[in-house]
Formats: structure tokens, C-alpha cells, sequence
């Protein structure tokens, strides 16, 4: 398990069975316990526990299967990744500076592994969106560039040689950067656009919902739920016919589908949620998050959506859409708050709130301790580290 | 548009409201009872008129005729109005009122046709929003002022300009905030004895917000004037009253060390330290180092007899 868990790609993961499969086959010739499975018999066909597919990784507590949400950070914080199958539901902060970044992060990550896009939006074109995803950072042209972003806010306490815990001069001071294509996340330059050869190799679905709207739409207002609706049956629609849920069992491999919904609940989608406290069908929300995570559950997908909660006048509603997603992550920006002023927060752009990390197939949470994690945008880098009150100024 | 006194700073702020104006999509013009806003749209209308745009209008709360006074003829000529003032539910069926209602004359100005850079301006948005419901309205104005071209896939050229007037009392907090995060620009209009101030907040795409305040007045003919004025760039200013929090007051222990202090701390000798040489040897990494080594200085109380570790035991 151990070895094979470190396999991330096709290849490597035969290799690891047919290396399994000698040492059962050598074994039989000394003892009479036969290793049962289909391990030993069948040494091409991959492992039919694990599901090798580029891009995910078992998880380590619980061998869930992980993707990379796009910012390795984000990652840590979560787990080790998003897992497969379930709904991350990103709170916007109020201009939708940053939550629409890690939305693109989470696309980026997905055009890089080569996964299946569905990208659903009300207000931008999916074809807009995907020309703004940021490049990767690759190899070693970039490795300077990262290094300067990083350095750049060197205090000049830490220029001093450590006297007492001076074996930790031997540590890094980050986490390497600049990845191969095999690794399990990335990093992305964001002052540059990622190549257009990338995104035209990799396949993507489009949903713009002003498209689907039909034109001869009459002056009552369209049923609450007629976007969720259309776009239920979009995602399941591309679900069955690309295979993802198992459903036409190819020979070819398989792919994770990447979903990504912006502004979910926004008054663009035909929901009045935002517009008033007590609106006519405040579960109409709810139910397309049900339904939605029903069809993810049963096939090989991840989600991510942004909700402007900021703006959801029945705070029920927010509640409710909290306990029916599976991870929660809050953004609060400081632009045009107090605390922008505030000298504990000078170094950052906002706070990320964790409220919510699922419990999947276990007991216990996977929380992180700290709860004081704030973000920071550099030139190139979305960075999260821990700070406020607790920790000043310390990195994770 | 005429910048008064102090050419520089004046024309500096003339830059910007331009870049603001040429921004395009949805601006969302902020009134309240004591201030009014109507005379400040029919400023920016005349402005576009000026600048050879189309300009249409959709009037609901007042009348054409008196919408249309204070321009001159020339203005008049290029403005397209319509009407959903006189009769706005269609009961004269005369065949002049618009068809539709006002959903329709906003479904009929997004399919218009014509190239050019085009100003709509909607008279007012407070009218639309007590008559249609809010999620329909936000809807038709995202496609208003997004005007996809028809071909689909290239970028829409022609600035679309929509100028939406919106009384600030007669909505809740659901309805305002969901066309504030539709608008490209919003401005708050404000003013104190007899100064209007507009308050304007920018929102490039991508980038972070900006805030201004504008002085400006109106003059007769409805052109605008920009004038000097308490020009408050954009952080809001901590309350004087509450003195600037200071992370490290009520800590237990001293992150500020005196010079002295930092002296006797530095000629402070370490436990267990040994010499600087060790110390960088073992800090390099080299060759050496595959196997590590211990250092033992046995104390008096060990027992050094390899033999017989439980010598000392009772039983």
C-alpha cells in the first residue's frame, strides 16, 4: 500500500503490481499460503483497489482519493487535498477578488493533470474564464522567480545566525517549488497567462447560463430552480456520456471531472435568495446542492463552487448550504474594513476562514489547530500563512 | 467637462473620471432625498450626446417633456427616448406605448444593433426594480451591459454605457447589494450646504477597488463641473478616538530589547554549548556525516559496566 501509494502515475503503478506479482509468484514456490486477489493473476490490468488516475493521491489517514485543489497550501489545510466526489464551497469575499483566483487555481490544476473541465458561470463566458487561468510554474527557469516572490519579506531577525536551535539553519525555509508535471500540486505565476496550447489540448465543457435561457422567455419570472435545473442536467448529462460515473465502462482511462460553478446563488442564476429575507422558494438552493452532491458521489468528480454569501439576506440559508456542502473555506478580504488600518494585519489581504472539512468514511475531523490563517496576494503567488493575533508572522 | 482652478490637480481629476467613464458597463447612480440625482444623470447624458454616442433613454418616473428640458436642440435631436411614463401598462393600446412592458424595452435595447459606443440611461432603476422582480431585472441589465456580440467569441468592441438612477431609501439591503456587485462603478451622491459631493467606487475587472470623493456642481445648461475639493483618496480613516492598536502591548514577555539588554543577552553563555568549530561541522553537510556521531560525557552517578545493566535492581 505503502509503495503503491507513492505511484502516481499509470506506469509506475504497474510497475509496482507486476513487482508485487513476482514477489507472490516467488513466494508460492516456498510456502503454501496463496496470496488471494486479483493482484497475482492479473499484473496489467492496474490495481482494481487503487484507481491510478494522473493527478490524485490516496489520502494518507484514510486512503480517501485526493485532488489538488491548485494551491499546495489550501491543501495542507484541508487535509492533503479535496476529495474525490465532494463539493468544495469557497465563501466569496466582497468583490470577488480572491475567491475567484482560487476558482481559477482549481481549473488550472485540472488542465494540468489533464482532467475534464465543467466550468458553469452566469455572468462570464467559460471560454473567458479558462483564457485567464494562470501559467504553471515549471522547472527551473521559474525556481528564481519563486525564490525572489518568497524572499522578498525577509525580516532582518532572521538574517541573524540562531543560537540556540541551530540545527534549524538546516531546514528549508519553504517547501520547494517548481514542479514536474507528475507531482501532486502545482504553483502557478500569476502575472502570466497559462499557454493556449495547454488549454486547447485539454477538454472542457461550458455552461453560460444567459445562453440557455430560451428567448422567448415571457415577463413572469422564470421558475427559481429552472437554472439549477438546466444546469443539474448539464452536469449529469456530461457525467453519463463521458463515463465518469462508471456507466460506460471503457478501456481507456480513466479521468477525473472537474466541476466548476461561479457565483452560485447570485440573482444572475434566477435566484432571489440574495434580493430578499423572505423569498418564495429559499430551498430551491438547498435541493440543487443535494442533487448536486447525489451525482457527484456517485461519479468520479470533484466540485468547487463560489457563493457570494456576503450577500444572502437569510442567514438560515447560509446555515443550511454550510451543512449540505462538504468542505467550507470563508474568504474575508480587508479591502474598505477597518482592519485595513489595523497593524496586525498590514502584511495581509485577508482571512481565510476553514469552517467546515468533511468526515468522510471516518470518525474524526482532520481540522488543523490553528485557527488564525490569513492570506496575502504577492505579484505571482497567492500565499496563505498563519496570522493575526496568535502567530505574527510566521509561515506554514 | 470643465475643470475650475489649480489646472494640474484639476486635470489630474478630469483623467480620472474619464478612465472611470470609459470603463463602460453598469453605473449605478446613488440618490437620497436630500440630494437629488436626476440633474446629474441628465449631466452625463448630455456628456455622452456631446461626445457623438447614441444615447437612449428609458423614462419611467417623469415625463418626455420634462426629462427633455434644459438640453438644447441638438442634444434633443440625438437623444432616443422611451416612453414608459405615459403608459406604462399598455392600457391606451394606441400602438405608441412600448410593447412588453418595461421587460420587453429592456429586451428590445439589448438586441439593438447598431456599432458605436452607446449610453443607456435608465430613468430610474428604482421604478424597474418596484415593477419587476429583482433577479429578472439583474439579469436583463448583466446582458445589457455586457452586449455579447451576435458572432460569439470576439470580445464586445463598443463600450456599452449603462447609467441606472437608484433612490437609495426605497430599497433594503437585499436589492441594493445585489446590483452593487453587478455595477462596474457606483456613485454616492452626498453633499453639505450646498456642495454635492459624489462618492465614487471604481471596480476594474481584476484589480482592486478604488474610492474617491468628487466635488462637482451642475450648471444650468446640465454640464458638469468638477471642482477642487477635500479630495479623500481611499482608506477609511481610523476613528481619533481609539488610539491605533499596538500588537505588543499586553503581551508577558519583551519582544523589545533595550541595547543593553540585547549586550547581555549576546554575552550570555549557552548551556551545553560547545566551540563554533563542532558546531559548523556539524552544520555542514559532508561526507562525514553518513555516519552520525554521538558525544558522551559519562557523569559521576553512571554506571559504566556494560555487562550487567540490571546490577543495581533488588530482586
Amino acid at each position: 500500500m505503502a509503495a503503491a501509494a507513492t505511484c502516481g502515475t499509470s506506469a509506475g503503478n504497474k510497475g509496482c503490481t507486476a513487482a508485487a506479482a513476482a514477489a507472490a509468484g516467488g513466494k508460492n514456490n516456498v510456502t503454501s499460503f496463496q496470496r488471494k486477489g486479483p493482484r497475482a493473476s492479473v499484473p496489467d490490468s492496474g490495481c482494481a483497489r487503487l484507481v491510478s488516475i494522473a493527478g490524485t493521491r490516496p489520502s494518507v489517514r484514510n486512503g480517501q482519493l485526493l485532488v489538488s485543489t491548485g494551491l499546495p497550501a489550501l491543501d495542507q489545510l484541508l487535509g492533503g487535498g479535496l476529495a474525490v466526489g465532494t463539493v468544495l464551497l469557497i465563501e466569496e469575499d466582497k468583490y470577488n477578488i480572491y475567491s475567484s483566483l482560487l476558482f481559477k487555481y482549481f481549473l488550472a490544476e485540472g488542465v494540468i493533470n489533464g482532467h475534464t473541465l465543467l466550468v458553469a458561470s452566469a455572468k462570464e463566458d467559460p471560454a473567458d474564464i479558462l483564457q485567464e487561468l494562470p501559467a504553471p510554474l515549471l522547472d527551473d527557469n521559474c525556481k528564481k522567480d519563486f525564490d525572489e516572490d518568497v524572499g522578498n519579506h525577509k525580516t532582518p531577525e532572521s538574517n541573524i545566525k540562531m543560537k540556540i536551535a541551530w540545527r534549524y539553519q538546516l531546514l528549508p525555509k519553504m517547501e520547494p517549488g517548481p514542479v514536474s508535471s507528475s507531482r501532486f500540486g502545482h504553483y502557478y505565476d500569476l502575472s502570466k497567462r497559462m499557454p493556449q496550447e495547454l488549454i486547447e489540448t485539454s477538454k472542457w465543457h461550458g455552461f453560460f447560463f444567459p445562453e440557455k435561457l430560451s428567448p422567448t422567455l415571457n415577463i413572469e419570472p422564470c421558475s427559481l430552480t429552472h437554472g439549477y435545473i438546466k444546469l443539474l442536467q448539464f452536469i449529469q448529462n456530461v457525467i453519463y456520456e463521458e463515463g465518469f460515473d462508471g456507466s460506460n465502462p471503457q478501456k481507456k482511462q480513466k479521468n477525473i471531472l472537474r466541476i466548476g460553478i461561479q457565483n452560485l446563488g447570485s440573482p444572475l442564476w434566477g435566484d432571489d435568495i440574495c434580493c430578499t429575507e423572505n423569498c418564495d422558494n429559499s430551498h430551491s438552493l438547498t435541493k440543487f446542492l443535494y442533487v448536486l452532491r447525489g451525482l457527484l458521489r456517485t461519479s468520479l468528480s470533484a466540485c468547487i463552487i463560489t457563493m457570494p454569501t456576503h450577500l444572502i439576506q437569510n442567514k438560515a440559508i447560509i446555515a443550511r448550504v454550510t451543512n449540505l456542502s462538504d468542505t467550507v473555506v470563508g474568504l474575508e478580504s480587508f479591502i474598505g474594513s477597518e482592519r485595513e488600518t489595523n497593524p496586525l494585519y498590514k502584511d495581509y489581504h485577508g482571512l481565510i476562514h476553514i469552517r467546515q472539512i468533511p468526515r468522510l468514511n471516518n470518525l474524526i475531523y482532520d481540522v488543523s489547530d490553528v485557527k488564525d490563517l490569513a492570506f496575502k496576494l504577492k505579484r505571482k503567488l497567492f500565499t496563505i500563512e498563519f496570522g493575526g493575533e496568535t502567530f505574527p508572522n510566521v509561515k506554514i | 467637462v470643465t475643470a475650475s482652478k489649480g489646472a494640474g490637480q484639476g486635470s489630474r481629476r478630469t483623467l480620472e473620471m474619464e478612465s472611470v467613464w470609459g470603463l463602460g458597463g453598469l453605473v449605478l447612480l446613488r440618490d437620497s432625498v436630500e440630494w437629488e440625482g436626476r440633474s446629474l444623470l441628465k449631466a452625463l447624458v448630455k456628456k455622452s450626446a456631446l461626445c457623438g454616442e447614441q444615447v437612449h433613454i428609458l423614462g419611467c418616473e417623469v415625463s418626455e417633456d420634462e426629462f427633455r428640458e434644459g438640453f438644447d436642440s441638438s442634444i434633443n435631436s440625438r437623444l432616443v427616448y422611451h416612453d414608459l411614463f405615459r403608459d406604462p401598462f399598455n392600457w391606451s393600446q394606441a400602438g405608441e406605448a412600448l410593447p412588453g412592458g418595461p421587460l420587453g424595452a429592456l429586451r428590445a435595447l439589448c438586441r439593438r444593433t447598431e456599432p458605436g459606443p452607446v449610453t443607456i440611461a435608465l430613468d430610474s432603476l428604482s421604478w424597474l426594480l418596484l415593477h419587476l422582480p429583482c433577479t429578472t431585472l439583474c439579469q436583463a441589465l448583466c446582458a445589457l451591459s455586457q452586449q455579447h456580440s451576435p458572432l460569439g467569441g470576439s470580445p464586445p468592441v463598443e463600450p456599452v454605457r449603462v447609467l441606472g438612477l437608484l433612490h437609495m431609501e426605497l430599497h433594503g439591503p437585499g436589492p441594493m447589494g445585489a446590483l452593487s456587485s453587478l455595477a462596474q462603478t457606483e456613485v454616492t451622491l452626498s453633499g453639505t450646504a450646498g456642495q454635492a459631493l459624489a462618492h465614487i467606487l471604481c471596480q476594474r475587472p481584476r484589480q482592486h477597488p478604488t474610492h474617491q470623493t468628487q466635488c462637482f456642481s451642475i450648471l444650468p445648461d446640465f454640464s458638469l463641473d468638477l471642482q477642487e475639493g477635500p479630495l479623500l483618496e481611499s482608506q477609511p480613516h481610523p476613528d481619533p478616538h481609539i488610539p491605533p492598536v499596538e500588537p505588543t502591548t499586553h503581551l508577558t514577555f519583551n519582544l523589545n530589547l533595550s541595547k543593553k539588554e540585547r549586550e547581555a543577552k549576546d554575552s550570555l553563555t549557552l548551556p551545553f554549548q560547545f566551540s563554533s568549530e563542532k558546531q559548523q561541522a556539524l552544520l555542514r553537510p559532508g561526507p562525514s556525516q553518513a555516519t552520525s556521531n554521538i558525544f558522551y560525557e559519562p557523569d559521576v552517578y553512571d554506571d559504566l559496566d556494560q555487562e550487567d545493566p540490571d546490577d543495581d535492581l533488588d530482586v
